[in-house]
């Protein structure tokens, strides 16, 4: 599905007067994972003679200030006033590789890339100026937008020089690689806070996303949705009284979908709820939250789950452990829900479908519309405009299809918005998950044997065998987190991948939102159970990356946790504890606590196979009553942040009685910088899973060094930065 | 038939009295700043002025609208440079921007009937406006800022 490049040569095409400049070559991504897509950025901009560079964005722009933010990688080296830049969204073209908006990528898949093409724009510039000067190009320079000729002063615009000179330099792939970027330490654009360029339009209505679309004689549709999410076949269509409706245009019949037609949005709603049809509503009709959770709780148990990822021994480790800890997980499905119901307008016209809708996966879109559609995949233009929320939503082309489906038969163009409910009715929902997580631990309380069976059902497989692992069949984007970074010498994580009826996609940071949960929050109660303070017995499992705890650490002030019965550390280590000294008060064990509710009320049960610490029962009982709300147990990162600015102004003697509070933030810290921490440790082989994270690939710059911890601050950096 | 004024200008549509005022402005009008988060005013996307006041065009009727002034997020300023939009751009409030016009119209009827909300005054008005790439805190700090005379 995605379109291999094979030209590997820069381009600067020669230009005369009144001519653009067009500067644009495929540009290597970083190397393709092993059981993921082929990842294939590219990068295009465009000198104007007057002096504009317009820096085409390629990723989908849905608030977090990706256009910007590429094209100050490209302005950087371009050496060109910011004050001249400008961004567009180009339409789908195979020229652009692989089109894919998420996983926060952008930037770090096309920097080196980017820079780059901005760097041999400069250089094929200067070229062109020296020789109209008959001059050494050693002897000029480029900044702010003029090349100048050192010794003798003279000067050319950019735009002068497009307007005016043939521009002719190029450059060969490795001619590309060997340019000399400019050093960190020299930037001037990158690195610096700058306005972000679609925000005056926003502010003005100006912006136009997918919803805002207008073509000549355009038509509006709606879709008769089954009253089942998957499986429901069609029985009967009635369309008589529809047809009644004023305004009414046609009804379209496919083996896909039922559609009506009309001039305007009201008169479409108005004939599809006219309109009968009758429907077999299939083998998921009975599909509930108590058959999912079922179907889960039995294949938890299935003996022959895939291991997808193993190290050590768990079997006998486990058998040898001086007591073990068992805890059970569960999750829910999740929608998108972002702002901007699913839309798109489609029209089909000498044979070329023209989609104007905001898509995080182009690549994807223009694939499945070829495909469904019988068409050659250059027959299909995706028009992207902005987003009004991605999370993932927009990487499905779901309502592209049905679109095009219907632009087909109306012959005319046509507007599909689905209403609020419909786009949470047809989401692809994060799936909802059961964890059991077992852990074993040693006399002195250091964990030697984990277990984790994760029972989820997997969206890769729909979307094609480049999005789940060759050897196991399995999506690493539904399992990764599952396998953490804690140095424990023997683990397992068990994969059961379930159908439910309920089609599944992804959403946000795909699998750590359940995967760190479980992980996290049963480090805590091992950490309880070892009578050890939760981030020092987290240190003493990170002797590899120990800045991992400390930093988060600081931001939460974090001085002691919130049990009494902790071995006073009033301060964050500066240096890693490579071992615990944590003892397991192992005679301070109280009842299960099977008998206390569950702390969610619903999404999260516990089971006790041992004995625990007294620790446990207490910290759930001090002062911070917030610890039994529900939604404690899952703060979103924006609350998070809220927390942390409010007790940083805190008096410290309260910031101590709200130990607890402190401690839950320092988890969905910890989450996050793993999150990053793994995939900058997985460069530069990208998309991964953490499995493949552990297994470090490197590359100049990648080892450990003083690069390394550059890559942690900026992992420390984005982790609390990025929104989107 | 209907005539509604809105921004500043007379229009005259052929919908159903009860088409909701929301589809008329952004299909009919193509004035598609206002937008369509919910269609049940839920969600605060389609925030225009009624004589003034803050509504929820989706679930206002053209007959409820006719004979009002109807400022849309286009007719706030007739050259997109009303105190909200400049504290908008100085905070760098948007980040889809999809929620944006509706909390842009919403923070300047807060401000023009009081224009030095407390905390609580924000909050209280701005609580039927969602965002959900969550930009809470700039909008709070844009809108302090406006009552502040455009400082932050």
């Amino acid at each position: 599905m995605s379109t291999p490049v094979t030209r590997r040569t820069f381009l600067a095409s020669a230009a005369t007067a009144g001519a653009a400049l067009t500067i644009r070559f495929p540009l290597t991504g970083p190397g393709a994972a092993d059981g993921a897509a082929t990842y294939e950025p590219n990068a295009a901009l465009t000198i104007t003679p007057d002096g504009l560079v317009t820096v085409h964005i390629t990723k989908a722009e849905m608030g977090q200030g990706v256009g910007t933010a590429l094209a100050q990688i490209v302005a950087e080296e371009l050496e060109v006033d910011w004050k001249d830049v400008r961004i567009d969204y180009p339409t789908s073209d195979p020229k652009f590789g692989l089109m894919l908006t998420g996983g926060s990528w952008s930037v770090n898949w096309t920097f080196d890339a980017l820079s780059r093409a901005g760097a041999a724009a400069r250089l094929a510039l200067i070229d062109a100026a020296a020789k109209s000067w008959n001059v050494s190009p050693a002897d000029c320079v480029a900044e702010r937008g003029v090349v100048r000729h050192l010794p003798s002063g003279r000067a050319l615009r950019y735009g002068e020089i497009v307007a005016r000179m043939p521009i002719t330099k190029t450059f060969s792939e490795e001619e590309l690689k060997q340019i000399t970027l400019k050093k960190p330490s020299d930037y001037r654009v990158v690195g610096q806070w700058i306005p972000r360029l679609d925000i005056p339009d926003k502010v003005t209505g100006k912006a136009k996303f997918g919803i805002d679309t207008f073509l000549p004689s355009m038509v509006y549709a709606k879709v008769v949705y089954p009253p089942v999410r998957e499986g429901a076949t069609r029985t009967a269509v009635d369309d008589s009284a529809a047809k009644r409706v004023k305004g009414y245009v046609a009804t379209v019949t496919l083996p896909q979908l039922v559609a009506v037609v009309a001039n305007s949005y009201e008169a479409a709603v108005k004939a599809r709820d006219a309109r009968k049809v009758s429907w077999n509503p299939g083998p998921n009709a009975n599909v509930s939250t108590e058959s999912i959770f079922a179907k889960f709780s039995q294949a938890k148990d299935d003996s022959n789950a895939t291991p997808w990822h193993e190290q050590g021994d768990v079997k006998s480790a486990m058998s040898g452990a001086a007591r073990r800890h068992e805890a059970t997980f569960m999750t829910d499905y999740v929608a998108h829900m972002q702002m901007e119901p699913m839309n798109c307008v489609a029209r089909f016209a000498d044979g070329v479908y023209d989609i104007y809708t905001g898509s995080q996966f182009q690549t994807f879109a223009v694939g499945t519309l070829a495909a469904t559609l019988d068409v050659k995949p250059t027959n299909v233009r995706i028009h992207q405009q902005y987003l009004g929320g991605g999370f993932g939503r927009r990487l499905e082309p779901d309502i592209m299809v049905e679109a095009a489906l219907i632009a087909r038969e109306v012959k005319r163009p046509v507007k599909l918005i689905r209403s609020r409910e419909e786009d949470l009715r047809r989401d692809f929902y994060r799936s909802a998950t059961l964890q059991v997580v077992r852990a074993g631990l040693g006399p002195d309380g250091k964990v030697v044997a984990w277990e984790n069976t994760l029972v989820a059902s997997h969206p890769g497989k729909r979307w094609g065998p480049d999005f789940v692992d060759k050897k196991t069949g399995l999506d690493q984007f539904a399992l990764n987190g599952a396998d953490h970074v804690y140095d424990i010498p023997n683990q397992v994580v068990r994969a059961v991948p379930v159908e439910t009826g309920i089609p599944v996609g992804y959403v946000r940071a795909v699998a750590p939102n359940y995967t760190f949960f479980a992980v996290e929050t049963f480090m805590d109660e091992l950490a309880k159970l070892a009578g050890a303070d939760p981030v020092q017995y987290r240190l003493s499992m990170l002797g590899g990356a120990p800045r991992l705890a400390t930093r988060p650490a600081a931001r939460c002030r974090w001085r002691r946790s919130c049990a009494p019965w902790t071995a006073a550390s009033s301060s964050i280590p500066t240096a890693p504890v490579r071992r615990s000294k944590a003892r397991c008060s192992s005679a301070s064990a109280t009842p299960s606590r099977n008998a206390a509710p569950s702390p969610t009320g619903r999404s999260h049960s516990q089971t006790s196979t041992t004995t625990r610490c007294s620790g446990w029962t207490r910290c759930r009982r001090s002062k911070s009553t917030s610890c039994r709300r529900p939604s404690t147990r899952r703060v979103s990162a924006s609350r998070a942040r809220r927390r942390w600015r409010r007790r940083s102004a805190m008096p410290s003697s309260r910031r101590r009685a709200r130990g607890c509070a402190r401690f839950r933030c320092c988890r969905i810290a910890f989450s996050r910088l793993f999150a990053r921490g793994r995939e900058l440790a997985a460069r530069p082989g990208r998309p991964r899973g953490g499995r493949g994270g552990r297994q470090r690939e490197c590359g100049p710059g990648c080892g450990p060094g003083p690069r390394e911890t550059t890559q942690i601050d900026n992992a420390v950096r984005l982790s609390w930065c990025t929104d989107s | 038939m209907a005539t509604l004024l809105i921004n500043g200008k007379s229009q005259t549509v052929d919908v159903d009295p009860g088409t909701p005022l929301l589809w008329v402005i952004r299909e009919r009008l193509q004035l598609t700043g206002t937008k369509f988060g919910c269609g049940v005013a839920q969600c605060g996307a389609c925030t225009v002025h009624l004589d003034g006041q803050p509504a929820r065009s989706c679930q206002t009727t053209v007959a409820q609208a006719a004979g009002k002034k109807i400022t849309t997020i286009e007719g706030l300023d007739p050259n997109g440079r009303h105190p909200v939009q400049l504290a908008w751009i100085a905070e760098q409030v948007p980040q889809c921007g999809y929620c944006q016009s509706g909390q842009i119209m919403a923070a300047a009827a807060l401000l023009a009937r009081n224009p030095n909300p407390s905390d609580a005054d924000i909050v209280n008005a701005m609580s039927g406006n969602i965002c959900r790439c969550a930009t809470y805190l700039r909008i709070k700090r844009a809108i302090k800022r406006v009552a502040q005379g455009g400082r932050s």
